[in-house]
């Protein structure tokens, strides 16, 4: 494991103890990035929620970095997430654990730039 | 046994069942992309998934064995989301030109899409994975398909045993499924079964084309097209036009190929019977004269090409007559249509229909022509003659049974009153026997040494002693990768000597060819029982097995053209030899 996917793990640990800590948006979706970027090394690419799944959910974040996103990029995101736990082996489902804490935690954060009204 | 609940159904399964057969024993069909029983079970696609109380994750219902007291949904609202997001994502990374896809009608992940209407939201469907478009004369490989099954790795390598197609891996966010990167099927150690093509659920793997070819020569006033038409299809071409697997179309079939306007049309039989005869005469010249032994029959491309790559050090024992339908193409083209149709033999252009890929590579094989003119010109497998039927708008259903004339059916056709033989080995067996002590060859009884009957996949080897001319001969009958694999295994060891060997590529032997209509359906070893009867209704149960020593046809070619068996002319025309092959497979 890379020192940097190290700390992004760290960061996890704070995310999954402490329920309230709120990130702005940018912030956010950087981080997730990069943790996702993080574990590339330990995709196998054997089966497709995982391989492929990690890589849309990366470009559905990038939506949201260039302003593009819209509602269905975020209903994409949590089905892709959820998806993960039909994964073969544990790396595609830890991803998609981590994913789903983040995701619980700053729904609002990730709803507010892409609500319709 | 384990009880078990699937969607509120009590069921009663053995231990160590699958989840996905379970269901399937109350009649619930699980959709699969991945799986092939025996032979894939890994688990890759995520297709498969279900819901299982008290797993928090969903599980493959093809890889994992049922325990006793589980609760499964096969078809609960996170299973079939969780199915629909994955055939997303798979689709997404699939290109797809449906309409001009070698898989045509048969694409198992078309059909699974369509089946659970799938939707693109953020991603339309259709950008490759990777664009690569690996050639080879017998098979190709389109990587913009490919949706990483690795069935046919599975395939190339436990059943075919050539260990071609890897799935490669060191990246494990792009991987890819290919033979050795940067070179073409030809320079790997493909031995063109086409057993891959048949599995592939998408088109990314393909016969290579020669329907382009086929379709320019018919079009072109100056040559005279010939087809000729492997027995085999008059068995299984029915397949793709609704008939049941096992239906027997031979007279819709020689009115397709009038329709599709080639000049001249027939069946393989005149060449068969011509390589019999001549294996025949080449077992006695060889147990007379001490000459190496075993011999290897030639017929099967695939085979010969799996010698030449794997087993140099038995060229030797291959029978040096040329394959049936090459055979007879020179027949066609050097001696029937100078004769009778007055053309050089440059002017006609032959067509062969096969239940095979590898036929499409032998074609390619420099030393197959006679003074510079190629035996064979084209290989259509019954997959692609079916897809020129439906182009060119023939209603194959609505054709007659009715054998329509043609000169070179009546010039060639075996006498009439009798059924051909599946079984080459006892053709040649029965030939040999004739020639020696002059009376018909006995029922031969074969002992399964290998494999079995019931599971094809692996290839069988049969084993049997038959006394010719007071001597006791051993032969054998090798189907499939693994099962020749096996056979060399046994001469190299030396326990046994043996006189007499069929070796074929393809486990199940033609009928299972990969050139043959795709069956996702029926197993195997069903699909060709059935392929089987189709053969016999057709030629009737009732009647004496076909002598090629009598066939009017062969004496006939034998009087005005090719002499006798090993005469000069059919040393010219007939024989073939064979060379070491390098290869790279990694
Ligand atoms: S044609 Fe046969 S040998 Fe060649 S890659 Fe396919 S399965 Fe392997
Ligand atoms: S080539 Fe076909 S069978 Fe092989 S992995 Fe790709 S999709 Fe699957
Ligand atoms: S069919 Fe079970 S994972 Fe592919």
């Amino acid at each position: 494991m890379t020192t940097e996917s190290f700390e992004v793990n760290k960061l996890f640990e704070k995310w999954i103890q402490d329920g309230n800590t709120k990130l702005d948006e940018k912030d956010l979706v950087i981080q997730l990035k990069s943790y996702l970027e993080s574990q590339h090394p330990e995709i196998c690419g054997k089966c497709t929620p995982c391989r492929d799944g990690v890589v849309k959910i990366e470009k559905l974040l990038d939506k949201y970095v260039d302003g593009t996103a819209t509602l269905k990029t975020l209903t994409e995101l949590e089905e892709l997430t959820y998806n993960l736990r039909s994964s073969r082996c544990s790396v595609g489902l830890d991803i998609g654990k981590n994913m789903e804490v983040i995701l619980e935690n700053n729904y609002n954060v990730l709803y507010q730039p892409v609500k319709k009204y | 046994m384990a009880s078990i609940t699937i969607n509120g159904t009590k069921v009663k399964v053995k231990n160590g069942t699958t989840i996905l057969n379970a269901a399937a024993s109350i009649g619930i069909k699980i959709p699969t992309l991945c799986f092939i029983e025996e032979i894939n079970e890994i688990g890759f696609c995520r297709i498969c998934v279900v819901e299982v109380e008290g797993e928090q994750d969903l599980v493959s219902s093809c890889n994992t064995p049922i325990k006793s007291g589980m609760v499964i949904e096969t078809d609960s609202k996170k299973v079939i989301k969780s199915r629909e997001n994955t055939l997303q994502l798979l689709a997404a990374n699939h290109r797809f030109d449906c309409w001009r896809c070698p898989k045509d009608g048969s694409c198992e992940f078309y059909d699974i899409l369509k089946e659970y209407d799938i939707l693109f939201e953020e991603f339309g469907p259709g950008i490759a994975r990777k664009d690569d478009l690996i050639y080879g004369t017998g098979i190709s490989q389109d990587l913009s398909k490919c949706i990483l099954c690795k069935r046919c790795v599975a395939v190339c390598n436990n059943v075919v045993t050539a260990k071609v197609l890897k799935f490669r891996d060191d990246d494990g966010m792009n991987p890819f499924v290919s033979p050795t990167v940067g070179l073409e099927f030809d320079q790997t150690g493909c031995i063109f079964c086409g057993q891959c093509v048949k599995v592939c659920p998408t088109g990314t793997l393909f016969e290579t084309d020669h329907i382009q070819m086929v379709e320019d020569m018919l079009k072109d006033e100056n040559k005279t097209v010939v087809v000729q038409i492997a027995p085999s299809i008059q068995a299984s071409i029915g397949e793709e036009f609704g008939f049941d697997v096992g239906t027997s179309t031979v007279g819709k079939l020689y009115n397709s190929l009038r329709l599709l306007g080639f000049n001249e049309f027939t069946d393989t039989s005149l060449g068969e019977d011509l390589v019999i005869l001549e294996e025949s005469v080449e077992l006695k010249n060889r147990i007379e004269e001490g000459k190496t032994l075993p011999l290897f029959t030639s017929s099967c491309p695939s085979a010969v090409r799996y010698a030449e790559l794997y087993q140099p050090e038995y060229l030797e024992n291959i029978s040096t007559s040329k394959s049936p339908h090459i055979l007879q193409g020179a027949v066609i083209k050097n001696y029937y249509a100078p004769k009778y149709l007055n053309k050089k033999p440059s002017e006609v252009f032959v067509v062969s229909v096969m239940p095979c890929t590898a036929k499409k590579y032998e074609i390619s094989r420099p030393e197959l022509e006679v003074d510079g003119v190629r035996d064979v010109d084209a290989v259509l497998t019954v997959r692609e003659l079916a897809k020129m039927i439906k182009r060119k708008g023939i209603n194959f259903k609505k054709l007659s049974d009715d054998l329509p004339g043609s000169n070179l059916i009546e010039f060639s056709k075996a006498t009439n009153e009798s059924k051909s033989c599946l079984n080459e080995t006892e053709s040649i067996l029965g030939a040999y026997s004739n020639l020696i002590d002059k009376k018909d060859l006995e029922t031969i009884k074969y002992k399964v040494t290998y494999g079995d009957t019931v599971k094809l996949s692996e290839g069988i080897i049969k084993e049997a002693t038959v006394i010719i001319g007071s001597k006791k001969l051993n032969i054998a009958i090798v189907h499939g990768g693994a099962a020749m694999k096996e056979m060399y295994h046994r001469l190299n060891n030396g326990k046994k000597i043996y006189h007499f060997i069929e070796f074929m590529g393809c486990p199940g032997g033609c009928l299972n060819g990969g050139g043959m209509p795709i069956e996702v359906d029926l197993p195997m070893h069903e699909v060709i029982k059935r392929r089987t009867i189709a053969m016999y209704v057709q030629n009737n149960e009732e009647l004496p097995l076909r002598k090629p020593h009598e066939n009017e046809a062969v004496l006939k070619t034998y009087e005005e053209f090719l002499k006798s068996p090993f005469s000069e002319e059919m040393l010219k025309y007939c024989h073939t030899h064979f060379t070491r092959k390098e290869y790279r497979n990694e």
